[in-house]
C-alpha cells in the first residue's frame, strides 16, 4: 500500500545539508532504517511534509571503540552490531540486545539511534543505555550537544530531541571495571513480539549493581532503590527476594492489550531474579552464553 | 513528487519513475512485473515481501522505492538465474511449503542464513526464519529441509515420484 | 492388502515446482491492464447503529474517482445457508468495519483518499456484544427480520430473538441419568474468536462486459459456491449463472477462511457498477482481521454424569456461540457442532442445544475444525476431569466409552467403522502414558494430556463433485475438477487416484486450478471432504475413460473385453501375453484399421459423486431420524509439556497426533497435514485470540499483537500417526483428514497443565499469564516457590 500522504524526499550527503533541510522545515522527518517510520507513513500517524534520508552520510554508519568509549552510529543497525567483533568481545550485553530485536529482515534495517529516537516504552535498547549510562550526541546547527540517556526519555515517543537536531550517534563508555551482563525480555512467545516487560543489568566486580526496566512505565527507567539496596554486597537468594520487594516501588506497569499490570509486576520480580543471578555467573565467568533466553 | 530512480534489479539495471510515497514492494510488483515478493500484511511483520537488497533481507513493504535508488535488489527471480538452486530444490523434497505463498520469501531468508553463516544448528535456523510467517506447513519441513541441505540432516532426502 | 503402484506413496506434489520456483501465481499477482479500478471500502465506525444519511460529495469530487456506491445501489440479501447478509450495509450496520459504501477509482491511493471523505452519519442503537446480552428478554434485535429470511430446511431461527438457529438434539433420559448416575459434574468452558490468518489476505477482480459477462477472479476455497452465490445475489440484474464466471488461482492458505462468499461479492457487484472495466479489490490485514469470517466465540456449559466402574451415563451440553452479525455460514457450524457434541463417546442419554446468537460482531464463519474444536476443548476437559473424580486413568476412562462401529450416534444413524481403539493404543505407547516424569529443573513441571477427537464433513447432503479427464497425444492427461489446491495437496492427490486407476504417472497429470465455464461442478473445498468426495469422482472419471478404452480395443481390435487390463500405460490382455498396446498409440489418434479407417477418438472420463444416502432432515425437537453426517474421522492425540512454574511459559517436547485416515493415499501429505494443523491449533491454545473493546472494536487486528508461531514456537517433536481402517466408500478406502489435526490441541494442552500443575483452565487462551495467576489465584504460586528454595 502506497503512503497517501504527499511528501518530499531528500537523500542529502552532507551532515549539513541534512541539519539545514531538518532545521528549515517544521515538518521534517528523519529516515534512517524506516522499520518504524514507513510504518507510522502507512498508518496516517506520521505526516511529515519533508523526509530526509540519512543513509548517504557514510559517517554515521560506524561502530568505533577509541578513549575507552564506543560509539554507535546513527546508521549503525542492530545486524552491524551484531556482526562487530568489539560489540562481541567489549560489549556483549549490546550483543545479546541486539540478537532480541525483531528479526533478522528488520535487524538488517532497524538501528539503534532510531529505536531510541521511536521512544516506544517497550524498545529494547532503552534500558541497555541506561545501565551503560550511555550519551545521546546531537547535532544543530548551532552546534554539538550530548545528552545522557537519563535526561533522554521524556515520554511514550517523547524524546529530548529538539526541532532541528540529528542524532549523530549513541556513546557508551567502557566499564572501569569488569562486569556481567544480562538482558532479559518477555514476550507471549519466542518469535518476534514487542517486550511485555524488560530488564538490562549489569553487575560490577566491587559489587555494584546496575538495573534498568522497560516497558513498565512510560519510559525506561533505573531501577535506584534496588541498585542502592544492593549496593557493595555480594548476591545472595536472601538478598535478592529482599530486592524483589523493592520492584513495586520502582516500576508501575499497566495493563494493556499484551499483558496486564499483575503479570508484568510478577514477571519484573523473576526476571530480574534470574538476570541479576545470571549477571554475577558471567561477572565470574560462567553461567549461560550471552544470547540465551531466559524466560 | 516524481522522481526517477535506477537501480540493479536481479542482475539488470532498471530505471523508473516513482512517487515518493511509492513502497518497493508496490512497484515491484505493479510497475516491474516482479511477483515473488507477496503482500501478507504490508506493515513488516510477515516476512513475505522479503527481497535481498545489497544481499541482505529487507522487508520491502517497508522500503521507499527511493530508497533504493543505486542499490542492488534481489528476488526469488534473480535467484534462479541458473534455474533452481540447491536450496529451492531441497525445499521441493521435503514437502516445506503447502499453499506456497510464503515461499518466495522463506527461501530468500533461508538462503541469506546459509550465505552468512554455512552450517547453522536447528536454534540459528528457526531464529533466521522466525521473520517469515507459514501459516500451513508448521515450519518443521522447512526446517528440516534447511538441516538436510547443509548436511545436517536425518539422511531423510525424500525419494519422490 | 491390494499392492498399489501410485496409491499410498509419498509421490511429489504436482504443485511443487510452480510454487517453489515462484511461478504460482496468486490473485493480486495477476495482471489486469491500465484500464484497471480499485475500490475502497467505507467501513462502519459503530458496532450498531442506523445509518441516517451517507454523504459522498466530496469523495465524487475527487480527479481519478469514477464512482461511489451504497447500499442503496444493491438492496439485496443473501447468504450460504441463510440469506441474512449485504453487499453494502442497508439501513443499518451491525459490526465496526462493516462495508457501507465503495469509492471506485484509478489507483488505490486515490480510492483510499476519497473513501476517507464519505462521509457517514449514524444514530446509534445499543451494541450487542456478548451472548449474555444477546439473550436477555428485552435485548435489541440485531435482525428484526429474522422471520423473513429464507434458510436451508435444518435450520430453526427463533422469530423476534437474537436466535438465529438453535439445533437441539435429543435421545433417552438425561434427567433420569442424572439422578441415578453415582457422579455428576458440571462446569463451563469458553473458548474466544479466531482468526485464520492465512498469510495470502481475500481479493477479488471483478469484471462486467458490455456483453452482460460477469467474471470473477477470486482467492476462494469456493469457486462453484460463489458463481452460484453471485448469480443468485445479482440475479436481478438479470445475470443467470451461465453469465457468471469465477476464476481461482493459486490460493495463498484458506482454513475455511476463504469458503463461501465474503467480501468477494464486492468484486462481483462492485465490477456491474463500473460496467467494461475490471476493478479490484484487495484486503488489507487489518480487514482480513476485522471483516472475513472469524472462529466464533463459544461459552458451553456441560453437566456430565458416569457410573462408579467410569460408564457415562449422560451429557447434557448447551452451546452458546457467539456468531457474529451475521450468520449465513456461521450458523452451520452451529448445527454441526450440536449435532456432534458428545465428542466420539458412546452415551445414552443426550440432551445437546446449540445456540447461534447473533452479536455485533464481526461475522463468524467456517474455520479449519468447523465448531469440533471449540467444543472439544470443554468436553474432553471434563472427561478428564471425571475420570480423575472418579480416580480411573484418564487415558482407560476414555477407551472404556469411546464410541465404536456400528454404535447409535446422538441423532440416531450407525457409526462408521474406525479404528479409534486402535488411534487411542498408539497415541498413548508414543507419549509413554503412564510414565511418570519429573523435570530435574525444580522450577519446572512436566504434564501430559490426552484427547480423542472426531469430526465428519458439515455439508448440505447433496454436496456433489464431478470430474472431467482429458487424455493428450502422449497419454498425458489433463483433469478438470473444481476443488482447491489450498496447499493441503489436494491436486497431487487427485492425480494419484487417476494415475493408479489408468497407470499413467502423476508426473504425466497436470491439474489446473478452476474456472467454473470450463471445470465441472465441485461444492467447496471445505469440510475435509475433496479427499472423498471429488477423490471418488475422479476415480469414476478415471473408470469411465478405462472403459471406454476397453470398449474400444474390444471393438476394434476384436479382443476379448473381460481379459483387457492396464498396465505402464498400456492396455494388455491376460489372455494374450504378447498383446501391448501403448495408450499414446490410441487415446488421441484411435485406432486405425487395415482399410485406412480409425475407430475410437479422444478418450474422456467423466465421474460425478453425491453421497445419495445422506438427508439433513430430521425431527427438529429431536434430530433423531436423518443421516446428516456421511462419516467421522476419528482420532487420539497426546501432549507432553513442560512448564515454567514462575513464568507459566510451556515448552512442548512432544506431541502426538494419531488419526484413522482410511487410507493414507499420500503419508507425507498426510504428514503436512499434522504438523502444520497441530501447530495451527495449538497457537489457538497458547497465544491466539481476538480481544474487542467495550464498544465491539477489534484490538489486534495485526500479526504485532495477535500472535501466529513463528519458526521458533514448534514442538520440539510432532509424531503423526496414520491408522487405516478403511472408509467402504472412499476412494481407496480414504477418509479426509485436513481439519482433523488441530480439533485435539486445546484439550490436550489443557489436561496436560492440569497434570502438571493441578489447576483447572477454563478458558482458552491458556497463556503464561493466565497460569501464573491462576497459580497465584489458589495460593499455590508463594508455595511452589517456597518448594522453589527449599529444594535448593
Ligand atoms: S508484507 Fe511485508 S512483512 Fe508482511
Ligand atoms: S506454505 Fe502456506 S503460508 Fe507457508
Amino acid at each position: 500500500m502506497s503512503i497517501l500522504q504527499d511528501f518530499d524526499y531528500f537523500k542529502p550527503t552532507t551532515i549539513e545539508f541534512a541539519i539545514d533541510l531538518i532545521s528549515n522545515n517544521k515538518n521534517a522527518t528523519i529516515l534512517a532504517g524506516g522499520t518504524d517510520l514507513i510504518v507510522n507513513l502507512k498508518e496516517g500517524t506520521a505526516t511529515p511534509e519533508i523526509v530526509v534520508d540519512i543513509k548517504s552520510l557514510k559517517d554515521l554508519k560506524k561502530i568505533e571503540f577509541k578513549d575507552n568509549c564506543l560509539i554507535i552510529g546513527a546508521l549503525v543497525t542492530f545486524t552491524d552490531l551484531l556482526e562487530s567483533v568489539v560489540i562481541k568481545e567489549k560489549f556483549p550485553l549490546v550483543w545479546e540486545v541486539s540478537k532480541t530485536v525483531a528479526s533478522v529482515g528488520i535487524r538488517n534495517r532497524a538501528t539503534m539511534v532510531g529505536n531510541i529516537c521511536s521512544a516506544v516504552p517497550c524498545l529494547d535498547s532503552g534500558p541497555l543505555l541506561c545501565v551503560y549510562e550511555a550519551d545521546v550526541n546531537v547535532r544543530s546547527s548551532k552546534g554539538k550537544r550530548k545528552i545522557p540517556i537519563k535526561d533522554w526519555f521524556l515520554g511514550n515517543k517523547k524524546t529530548a530531541l529538539k526541532h532541528g537536531e540529528l542524532v549523530t550517534h549513541i556513546s557508551i563508555p567502557f566499564p572501569n571495571q569488569k562486569t556481567g551482563g544480562c538482558y532479559v525480555r518477555l514476550g507471549r512467545y519466542c518469535g518476534e513480539d514487542l517486550a511485555q516487560v524488560n530488564v538490562a543489568l549489569l553487575a560490577f566486580a566491587n559489587n555494584a549493581y546496575r538495573i534498568a526496566f522497560g516497558a513498565v512505565a512510560p519510559t525506561p527507567l533505573r531501577a535506584n532503590k534496588i541498585e542502592s539496596f544492593l549496593n557493595g554486597k555480594k548476591i545472595n537468594d536472601h538478598l535478592i527476594e529482599q530486592a524483589k520487594e523493592l520492584i513495586p516501588d520502582e516500576i508501575s506497569p499497566i495493563t494493556d492489550i499484551r499483558a496486564t499490570k499483575e503479570y508484568r509486576m510478577h514477571m519484573a520480580k523473576v526476571m530480574f531474579e534470574r538476570g541479576i543471578k545470571t549477571a554475577v555467573e558471567r561477572l565470574n565467568g560462567d553461567g549461560l552464553e550471552y544470547g540465551e533466553s531466559l524466560v | 513528487m516524481k522522481k526517477k530512480i535506477t537501480f540493479l534489479l536481479n542482475s539488470e539495471t532498471r530505471s523508473i519513475e516513482v512517487e515518493s510515497g511509492d513502497i518497493l514492494l508496490d512497484v515491484l510488483r505493479d510497475k516491474l512485473g516482479i511477483k515473488t515478493p507477496k503482500i501478507g500484511c504490508d506493515m513488516g511483520d510477515c516476512g513475505s515481501c522479503t527481497v535481498m537488497l545489497d544481499g541482505k533481507t529487507v522487508k520491502s513493504c517497508l522500503v521507499l522505492a527511493l530508497e533504493v535508488e543505486g542499490q542492488e535488489v534481489t528476488t526469488l527471480e534473480g535467484l534462479m538465474k541458473d534455474g533452481m538452486t540447491p536450496l529451492q530444490q531441497t525445499f521441493h523434497d521435503f514437502n516445506s511449503f503447502q499453499c506456497g505463498f510464503c515461499t518466495p520469501g522463506m527461501v530468500l531468508s533461508a538462503t541469506e542464513l546459509i550465505n552468512k553463516n554455512p552450517k547453522p544448528n536447528r536454534k540459528e535456523i528457526q531464529e533466521a526464519l522466525s521473520g517469515n510467517l507459514c501459516r500451513c506447513t508448521g515450519y518443521i519441513p522447512i526446517i528440516e529441509a534447511v538441516e538436510d541441505l547443509i548436511g545436517k540432516g536425518k539422511g531423510e532426502g525424500k525419494e519422490k515420484g | 492388502m491390494t499392492n498399489y503402484k501410485y496409491i499410498g506413496k509419498s509421490a511429489a506434489r504436482v504443485d511443487g515446482i510452480a510454487k517453489i520456483s515462484g511461478a504460482a501465481r496468486f490473485v493480486d499477482d495477476l495482471d489486469f491492464g491500465p484500464n484497471l479500478l480499485f475500490a475502497a471500502i467505507v467501513e462502519s465506525s459503530v458496532a450498531h447503529a442506523i445509518i441516517e444519511k451517507i454523504d459522498a460529495s466530496e469523495a465524487e469530487k475527487m480527479v481519478g474517482v469514477v464512482k461511489v456506491v451504497t447500499g442503496k445501489d444493491f438492496p439485496y440479501r443473501f447468504g450460504l445457508y441463510m440469506h441474512d447478509r449485504y453487499i453494502l450495509a442497508q439501513d443499518r450496520v451491525r459490526f465496526v468495519g462493516e462495508q457501507v459504501a465503495a469509492v471506485i477509482a484509478r489507483d488505490p491511493k486515490t480510492a483510499k483518499k476519497a473513501a476517507k471523505l464519505v462521509d457517514v452519519k449514524y444514530k446509534e442503537l445499543s451494541p450487542i456484544l456478548n451472548i449474555e446480552e444477546a439473550l436477555k428478554e428485552k435485548s435489541v434485535l440485531i435482525h428484526p427480520e429474522l422471520k423473513d429470511y429464507t434458510h436451508v430446511p435444518w435450520f430453526f431461527p427463533k422469530a423476534n430473538t437474537n436466535v438465529a438457529h438453535l439445533r437441539k438434539v435429543r435421545k433417552g433420559d438425561t434427567n433420569k441419568a442424572f439422578q441415578e448416575a453415582d457422579f455428576v459434574f458440571e462446569d463451563t468452558y469458553t473458548v474466544p474468536r479466531y482468526a485464520h490468518c492465512a498469510i495470502e489476505v481475500h481479493g477479488a477482480i471483478g469484471l462486467f462486459d458490455h456483453s452482460g459477462r460477469l467474471t470473477v477472479w477470486t482467492a476462494s476455497q469456493s469457486p462453484h459456491t460463489q458463481r452460484h452465490l453471485f448469480a443468485e445475489a445479482l440475479a436481478p440484474l438479470g445475470l443467470s449463472h451461465k453469465d457468471v464466471r469465477v476464476i481461482t488461482p493459486y490460493v495463498g492458505g484458506g482454513f475455511g477462511g476463504k469458503a463461501g462468499v465474503s467480501m468477494e461479492i464486492l468484486g462481483a457487484a462492485l465490477a456491474t457498477a463500473v460496467k467494461g472495466n475490471p476493478v479490484k479489490i484487495l484486503w488489507s490485514r487489518a480487514q482480513e482481521f476485522y471483516n472475513t469470517y472469524q472462529r466464533q466465540g463459544l461459552t458451553a456449559k456441560i453437566k456430565l454424569s458416569c457410573k462408579k466402574d467410569g460408564t457415562i451415563t449422560a451429557i447434557q451440553n448447551n452451546l452458546f456461540w457467539d456468531a457474529g452479525a451475521y450468520v449465513e455460514y456461521g450458523a452451520n457450524v452451529v448445527n454441526a457442532a450440536g449435532l456432534s457434541a458428545t465428542g466420539p463417546y458412546r452415551i445414552p442419554n443426550i440432551e445437546i442445544n446449540s445456540y447461534c446468537i447473533y452479536t455485533n460482531l464481526p461475522p463468524g464463519g467456517p474455520y479449519r475444525g468447523f465448531g469440533y474444536s471449540e467444543f472439544l476443548f470443554g468436553l474432553e476437559s471434563q472427561i478428564n476431569e471425571a475420570a480423575k473424580k472418579i480416580k480411573m486413568d484418564p487415558v482407560e476412562f476414555r477407551k472404556k466409552n469411546a464410541i465404536r462401529s456400528g454404535d447409535k450416534l446422538s441423532y440416531g444413524a450407525s457409526m462408521n467403522q474406525s479404528g479409534l481403539a486402535e488411534a487411542i493404543e498408539k497415541a498413548a505407547e508414543a507419549i509413554e502414558w503412564g510414565k511418570d516424569e519429573k523435570s530435574n529443573d525444580p522450577q519446572k513441571a512436566i504434564g501430559k494430556g490426552f484427547s480423542l477427537f472426531w469430526k465428519a464433513p458439515a455439508m448440505p447432503p447433496n454436496a456433489s463433485s464431478t470430474a472431467f479427464l482429458k487424455f493428450n497425444e502422449d497419454a498425458s492427461l489433463n483433469i478438470l475438477v473444481s476443488g482447491m489446491e489450498i496447499g493441503q495437496g489436494y491436486q497431487t492427490v487427485m492425480a494419484q487416484i487417476a494415475a493408479e486407476v489408468l497407470t499413467v504417472p502423476p508426473e504425466k497429470i497436470r491439474i489446473e486450478n478452476p474456472d467454473t465455464d470450463r471445470n465441472p461442478y465441485e461444492w467447496q473445498t471445505v469440510a475435509s471432504h475433496v479427499t472423498w468426495g471429488c477423490g471418488n469422482a475422479v476415480k469414476r472419471a478415471a473408470e469411465d475413460a478405462r472403459e471406454q478404452i476397453f470398449d474400444l480395443i474390444e471393438r476394434a481390435l476384436d479382443k476379448d473385453r473381460d481379459s483387457l487390463f492396464l498396465k505402464d500405460e498400456m492396455v494388455m490382455s491376460k489372455k494374450e501375453p504378447g498383446f501391448k498396446l501403448p495408450l499414446k498409440n490410441f487415446v488421441i489418434a484411435g485406432i486405425g484399421k487395415d482399410d485406412g479407417t480409425f475407430r475410437g477418438g479422444p478418450i474422456v472420463g467423466r465421474g460425478m459423486f453425491m453421497p445419495e444416502f445422506a438427508s439433513a432432515l430430521s425431527d427438529p425437537e429431536t434430530s433423531q431420524g436423518g443421516k446428516p453426517n456421511v462419516h467421522y474421522t476419528v482420532g487420539a492425540s497426546a501432549i507432553k509439556i513442560e512448564i515454567d512454574k514462575e513464568t507459566g511459559k510451556i515448552k512442548i517436547p512432544k506431541v502426538v497426533l494419531a488419526v484413522d485416515v482410511g487410507k493414507a493415499l499420500n503419508p507425507d501429505l498426510i504428514k503436512g497435514q499434522v504438523t502444520g494443523g497441530l501447530l495451527q491449533g495449538i497457537a489457538t491454545v497458547l497465544y491466539e485470540d481476538m480481544r474487542f473493546d467495550e464498544k465491539g472494536k477489534l484490538l489486534n487486528p495485526n500479526f504485532a499483537d495477535y500472535k501466529i508461531p513463528t519458526a521458533m514456537d514448534i514442538p520440539d517433536e510432532i509424531v503423526s500417526i496414520l491408522v487405516e481402517v478403511p472408509q467402504p466408500d472412499g476412494p481407496f478406502g480414504a477418509r479426509g483428514v485436513g481439519e482433523h489435526t488441530m480439533i485435539p490441541a486445546a484439550p490436550i494442552i489443557a489436561n496436560a497443565v492440569e497434570d502438571a500443575l493441578g489447576i483447572r483452565i477454563k478458558s482458552m487462551p491458556i497463556t503464561a499469564e493466565k497460569i501464573v495467576l491462576e497459580l497465584k489465584k489458589q495460593g499455590l504460586f508463594e508455595q511452589t516457590k517456597e518448594e522453589y528454595i527449599d529444594n535448593k
